[in-house]
């Protein structure tokens, strides 16, 4: 599949020559297209349930702005979108992870420092954690460390090698692609989400100065207890609130809420919060919560400690490496599957884009796309409006004001052949889609 | 199958108070079966059957998102008391203390440690669990596309990325420091590699219930499931690589559940 390869290869491209601004561009664009899609595709749920209470389960314009760091964390360097049996080929993404992870994975630490309560305050001082130097001294975590780093290695070598195969076409057409993307403004049909938002969007600002970009609320149905996402940065400005108001027994909700001043910050959270709190503070040694919480491995390994002879210690650090070893299964499984859908994304669009350019032109496609274009028998898509999912409108905005006619003649010879590639890598996904004025309506699907 | 056998072993194995929170991804299935046997029937009925099976796909994900902060919002308390706790142990207990008291200091210690493993077992598992609802949901979407003809599958999925729940960055960093407060608070030992390994090999046949329990079946279940499916396509993750396979795997030897 050499053309998608290069489409693929082209990413990287742009991305190597500018890593902050393609991280940038590219989560904006993310959030550009999806909260377009997401707005428009709460039409027909409500029109056909007529149930508003669909609506605050999608995310929304603001929610977007303040997600977007997020969607930037997750693009790491060395980005690379390949199809997954490539991937399935490939030493796993060590490499594209957060410096942190790899950093607590492979240090190989001061491991001749012995522990120093001096350097526990130190820790326990700082608000912001600075990871002090691992003491990782188990076997395994070396063996980890060793085999991390081989693949990190690899990995990198790949993705220079790929640096090299650039096509400078495909990178004009991203550019294109990014900059003439429709924001397609669809009024929010939930009037309390609107009132919810701009409170929220608040709360980032005020607590400290610095803000976590995290504290944004995903909306409930019940309008009367919106749900709020904490940050540590709030929880701190609880905490101060709480030991200014003499501790968290005599503290009461109003009285926190009024010297936090946090914008759009309810009493209700409040207090919800003040309870966990409370609770988790008195019930240190059990768990908050249900002491089931707390049929633990450790409690089933002291009792048969005597007989196997285990430090207690021992068994914990072994369930730590497991953890963390999940952890880090989960971070690489989260990045793959970030990155598979941005990657279908992006075909989609430039699949479209190409249908766009074809039908412009009068509909001469070339013979391979034609095969593909054919109607299939048992098309099942209605061509009235009604049918379509508004998605599929939504794509084809995209095209009417993607690629113009000026652009159709340079990308048109490598689109033509890469459409037919594309329509494979596509599957199921690939449509195409007619605006109401074409006479034929047509379908392509291509099965595995 | 494999898919939905494999979560409900999860489910099974997971923390009582989650069972319920997970994705109902069996129902689904049957109401996808259910749409695509009814196609041959109007066109709007179609549409109609469409935007119920997304009103059920955003109850699952209300779901998720109340569920999953809820619990993050625990966590960022729990994170915080923690390190409370450690800083008036030392400062109690430890040597240059109020009042210190080696036998005290060590007990504590050693509670300590218990509960922050097990705290950080826990927030795993929470991001163990928004990955699992997040695959289910991408395979509903996948099957419903295909059964149906639909175009369900690449839009929504771009919502459910932006969801809260999916957003696991904030829980990701508590369990990093987390790792940090048990570096500091596991003391250092200088035992040789040999004796190391024979302790967990030992240890492992005492693996039991609850937190350790249910991660390392979260671990298997999730290369079993990546292990590379019948449907394998573009939008499917590659096989899992899990250095310590063999390891985990034997992490298994009481279980009544085995999860090969």
């Amino acid at each position: 599949m050499p053309s998608s390869f290069l489409a693929l290869t082209s990413f990287k491209d742009k991305y190597s020559t500018s890593p902050s601004s393609f991280q940038v561009s590219s989560g904006r664009e993310v959030m550009e297209n999806s909260a377009p899609l997401q707005e428009s595709s709460l039409a027909p749920s409500n029109g056909t349930l007529g149930n508003s209470s669909l609506s605050p389960s999608i995310v929304t314009d603001h929610m977007c702005a303040s997600a977007l760091p997020h969607v930037q964390h997750s693009h790491n360097p060395a980005f690379i979108s390949q199809s997954s049996r490539d991937l399935a080929s490939l030493p796993p993404l060590d490499a594209s992870f957060s410096q942190s992870t790899a950093s607590l994975i492979r240090t190989q630490g001061n491991k001749d420092v012995s522990w120093s309560l001096d350097r526990l305050q130190m820790f326990l001082d700082l608000p912001e954690n600075t990871p002090a130097p691992n003491q990782l001294v188990e076997s395994s975590t070396g063996v980890l460390a060793s085999e991390d780093h081989n693949k990190k290695t690899n990995w990198q070598e790949w993705a220079d090698d790929l640096i090299n195969v650039v096509d400078p076409d495909w990178s004009k057409i991203l550019d294109n692609t990014n900059v003439l993307n429709p924001r397609v403004e669809v009024p929010k049909p939930s009037g309390d989400i609107s009132k919810q938002q701009p409170q929220f969007h608040q709360n980032q600002l005020v607590p400290h100065g610095e803000f976590s970009s995290h504290a944004y609320p995903s909306s409930t149905a019940p309008p009367t207890k919106p749900r709020m996402r904490w940050t540590p940065e709030l929880h701190e400005a609880f905490l101060e609130a709480v030991n200014q108001l003499g501790g968290s027994e005599r503290a009461t909700p109003k009285g926190i809420l009024k010297l936090m001043n946090v914008e759009g910050l309810t009493i209700y959270h409040v207090k919800s919060h003040l309870q966990k709190y409370r609770t988790a503070r008195y019930m240190p040694e059990t768990s908050e919560g249900t002491s089931e919480k707390r049929i633990t491995s450790i409690e089933e390994m002291k009792s048969i400690d005597l007989k196997t002879s285990i430090g207690i210690t021992e068994a914990l650090r072994l369930q730590v490496e497991v953890q963390k070893q999940l952890h880090e299964q989960l971070e690489i499984q989260r990045n793959l599957q970030l990155r598979i859908e941005e990657q279908g994304r992006y075909l989609q669009m430039m699949f479209e884009k190409q249908k766009k350019v074809e039908d412009e032109k009068g509909g001469v496609p070339s013979s391979a796309s034609d095969d593909l274009l054919a109607p299939l028998p048992g098309s099942k898509h209605p061509p009235c409006n009604n049918g379509k999912s508004d998605s599929e409108a939504l794509e084809q905005d995209h095209s009417r004001t993607g690629i113009g006619p000026g652009n159709a003649g340079t990308n048109e010879d490598k689109s033509s052949s890469g459409v037919s590639t594309k329509q494979k890598m596509l599957e199921t996904e690939s449509t195409v889609h007619d605006e109401s004025g074409f006479s034929v309506s047509k379908r392509a699907r291509t099965e595995k | 199958m494999k898919f939905g056998k494999r979560l409900k072993q999860q489910i099974e194995e997971s923390l009582p108070a989650w069972r319920d929170k997970f994705l109902s991804y069996k129902e689904l299935k049957k109401l996808v079966r259910q749409i695509s046997s009814a196609e041959s029937c109007v066109e709007y009925g179609k549409a109609d059957a469409e935007a119920e099976f997304v009103h059920l796909l955003n109850n699952e994900i209300d779901k998720f998102n109340v569920f999953f902060m809820e619990q993050e919002e625990d966590f960022i308390i729990r994170h915080k008391e923690l390190q409370q706790r450690i800083k008036r142990v030392i400062e109690t207990w430890g040597p240059n203390g109020t009042k210190p008291s080696e036998a005290e200091y060590k007990d504590e210690m050693a509670k300590i440690r218990k509960d922050i493993v097990n705290f950080h077992g826990e927030m795993v598992l929470l991001v163990n669990y928004s990955n699992i609802n997040y695959t289910g949901l991408a395979k509903i979407l996948k099957k419903y596309d295909k059964r149906t003809g639909g175009l369900l599958r690449l839009p929504f999925i771009q919502k459910v990325l932006q969801q809260p729940f999916f957003i696991t960055d904030l829980v990701s960093k508590l369990v990093k420091e987390c790792e940090n407060i048990i570096d500091e608070v596991f003391p250092v030992e200088q035992e040789d590699e040999e004796e190391i390994v024979k302790e967990q090999r030992e240890a492992i046949t005492v693996a039991g219930k609850g937190i350790f329990r249910n991660t390392v079946a979260a671990l298997l279940s999730m290369q079993e499931i990546r292990r590379g499916s019948s449907t394998y396509g573009h939008f499917s993750l590659p096989p899992m690589d899990l250095p310590d396979s063999d390891l985990i795997h034997s992490f298994q030897l009481n279980s009544p559940i085995p999860i090969v």
